[in-house]
């Protein structure tokens, strides 16, 4: 019987291990910058449909990751997202009311992105999907723009400096 | 008389390209890249010139309120390569994809649009200088 509950103890630790192994999350630190060759062309073209930053500033921790993207056309936004999926302020520029929420699965960010300005038009509400997917030094983010009903996708590759 | 027309045709030269260039500003100088927008309104007069075409387009507010739009579009030459005249624009209704101007004033960059009759999607299809 302790024979069986040994064998059996080093197979659940063996497993456990395995799980773990087969769990361990994608790591996407570091500096990221838009390489405007490998994107969608609309994504980064002049008038983009859908805005993507020129550069991301990513650090991640087991439980945080923090996104600081800066680019040419935009003032930069910042935020850190627990990556339990709970939402969070994202710092806008002026007049940008934003809050976020990520998650990290083996080898996908997912962030989701609630963002109000006002406007001629009235209050504007633009809700975003990001989905990240780093292979080495290459970071992908599709990016899913909503707004009045409307949905459009678009495709951007980042180099890691 | 040669010397000033000389001088009167390099004037008129000189002025033309600084109002082509005040016209060519940038795009982050006038807007505001996180903030896009989609309106649909109905066109009420064009703007047909270089360097960029621009659309006056009467958007319903959801107070019922009318609001006239200045949309800054493509070149004609774009447009023109896209298969669009001039005239096809004044009393068509449009979907209009883009960011908003800096100084809160009811004024867009498009990124695309869309005349609602012929469910065609234009875009803006200059590449970053």
């Amino acid at each position: 019987m302790r024979r069986w509950t040994i064998a059996l103890s080093v197979c659940l630790a063996l497993g456990a291990d395995a799980v773990t192994l087969a769990q361990s999350k994608a790591d996407f630190s570091g500096t990221w910058r838009l390489n405007q060759a490998k994107s969608s062309r609309d994504a980064v073209g002049n008038t983009p449909d859908i805005p993507f930053a020129s550069q991301l500033e990513v650090k991640q921790t087991p439980t945080d990751i923090s996104v600081l993207s800066t680019s040419v056309r935009q003032q930069p936004l910042s935020a850190t997202y627990k990556l339990d999926g709970s939402q969070v302020n994202v710092q806008a520029p002026e007049g940008i009311t934003e809050t976020g929420a990520a998650t990290l699965n083996a080898s996908q960010l997912v962030i989701t992105s609630h963002r109000s300005f006002s406007s001629p038009a009235g209050d504007i509400v633009v809700e975003f999907k990001e989905v990240w997917n780093v292979n080495g030094n290459v970071l992908t983010v599709e990016k899913t723009r909503t707004q009045s009903g409307e949905s459009s996708t678009k495709q951007a590759v980042y180099d890691k400096l | 008389m040669r010397v000033i027309l000389a001088f009167a045709t390099v004037s008129l030269g000189v002025l033309f390209a600084a109002t082509s260039l005040q016209a060519h500003h940038s795009f982050s100088a006038t807007y505001d890249g996180n903030k896009p927008i989609t309106l649909r309104g109905t066109i009420v007069k064009m703007g047909w010139q270089n360097p960029h075409a621009h659309l006056y387009v009467d958007v319903k507010n959801a107070d019922g309120k009318v609001v006239t739009w200045e949309v800054e579009s493509a070149g004609p030459t774009t447009l023109m390569k896209q298969g669009l005249r001039k005239e096809d624009f004044v009393g068509a209704e449009v979907i209009i994809k883009g960011f908003l101007a800096k100084d809160g004033t009811p004024t867009v960059n498009a990124s695309s649009f869309t005349l609602v009759e012929s469910k065609k999607e234009f875009v803006n299809d200059e590449k970053t200088p």
